[in-house]
């Protein structure tokens, strides 16, 4: 088709010719708003910002009680061991010297060796005084 | 102005949300839906890209300055998500914007959302060889009715510089319609 004296301004107008499925506009608002992130979005935050916040204050609450609680608590759990395992060490007839010796190690014995503060005269004396320094020697 | 401010607001206030949103779809979805159908000129593609639109407008609504029309901004966004849209198609099938427009119009007599007679088709054919930005002015003034100095808020382009390249498109158009 060859139109000699084609104006577009003198013909009728023309439109695009695109047509869409039928209902397509009545029903495109529904799929939209059925795909936005979140309807209401402001409300649901607010919300659950002040609701974490409660579970903030909540928490910091139970903390300020709890922490001095728990440190008196293992403080007197504390004390409490020590007397206990002194008690045991100092009155439980079944430990044995030699099982003290096996738990010294090399620490301990500088630091006994600081609190006797042994001299070489005192070493000399005890030995001479000493009926069994004989076995003493040979082992 | 004062009443879109005030419709701005409702879209922005979640207990009018739901209600202003429907009220935007309804006034807005059929210009937009063609704007983008004009570029993208497959019905399924022109879909997808409206859904985007409306999805980035809920999402950037609270940006919205309100320093132009809201119908120019929502323009813009569905132009550029349509123009983006059909440069990326393009990408894909190693071929230009332009190229795959020109192959989408030969074959728009086989498409089932496609109702026009010959005229209108060669139309079409026509438009398809012009270059981008005169295919958008030409589809926005001729087909749309879009006044000039909105077209050049949305595109952001000089009003003269967009009736230039109307005068072009139509001289060409013309031209192909006496020819082929």
């Amino acid at each position: 088709m060859i139109m000699k004296d084609f104006k577009l301004d003198n013909e009728p107008k023309i439109t695009s010719g695109f047509t869409t499925p039928d209902g397509y506009f009545d029903t495109f608002s529904e799929k939209i708003l059925a795909k936005l992130p979140n309807q209401e979005p402001k409300v649901v935050s607010i919300f659950s910002h002040k609701k974490t916040w409660y579970y903030v204050a909540a928490a910091i609450v139970i903390l300020m009680f709890s922490i001095p609680l728990y440190v008196n608590y293992s403080n007197n759990n504390e004390e409490l061991d020590t007397t206990t395992l002194e008690n045991y060490i100092a009155y439980h007839s079944s430990v044995s010297e030699d099982e003290i010796v096996d738990l010294l190690d090399k620490e301990d014995l500088e630091k006994m060796k600081i609190e006797f503060n042994l001299q070489d005269e005192d070493v000399e004396d005890i030995l001479s005084t000493n009926a069994n320094l004989e076995q003493y020697i040979t082992n | 102005m004062q009443e879109e401010k005030d419709f701005i607001q409702e879209l922005l206030n979640p207990k009018t949300q739901n209600q202003a949103f429907q009220k935007l779809l309804r006034d807005y979805q059929r210009p937009l839906y063609n704007q983008i159908r004009n570029i993208v000129l497959n019905h399924d593609d022109a879909d997808d890209v409206l859904q985007n639109t409306f999805v980035k407008v809920f999402q950037y609504l609270k940006d919205f300055k309100g320093d132009s029309k809201l119908f120019s901004w929502m323009y813009r966004i569905a132009t550029n998500e349509a123009i983006t849209f059909i440069n990326n198609k393009a990408k894909r099938n190693g071929t230009t914007s332009e190229a795959l427009q020109s192959k989408i119009v030969d074959n728009l007599k086989a498409d089932t959302y496609f109702d026009g007679n010959e005229i209108q088709l060669k139309l079409q054919k026509a438009i398809a060889i012009l270059p981008e930005k005169q295919q958008l002015v030409f589809k926005m003034k001729y087909y749309e009715e879009i006044k000039y100095e909105d077209m050049s808020v949305v595109l952001g382009t000089s009003v003269g510089a967009l009736k230039a390249s109307y005068h072009h498109a139509v001289k060409k158009i013309e031209e192909f319609m006496k020819t082929n």
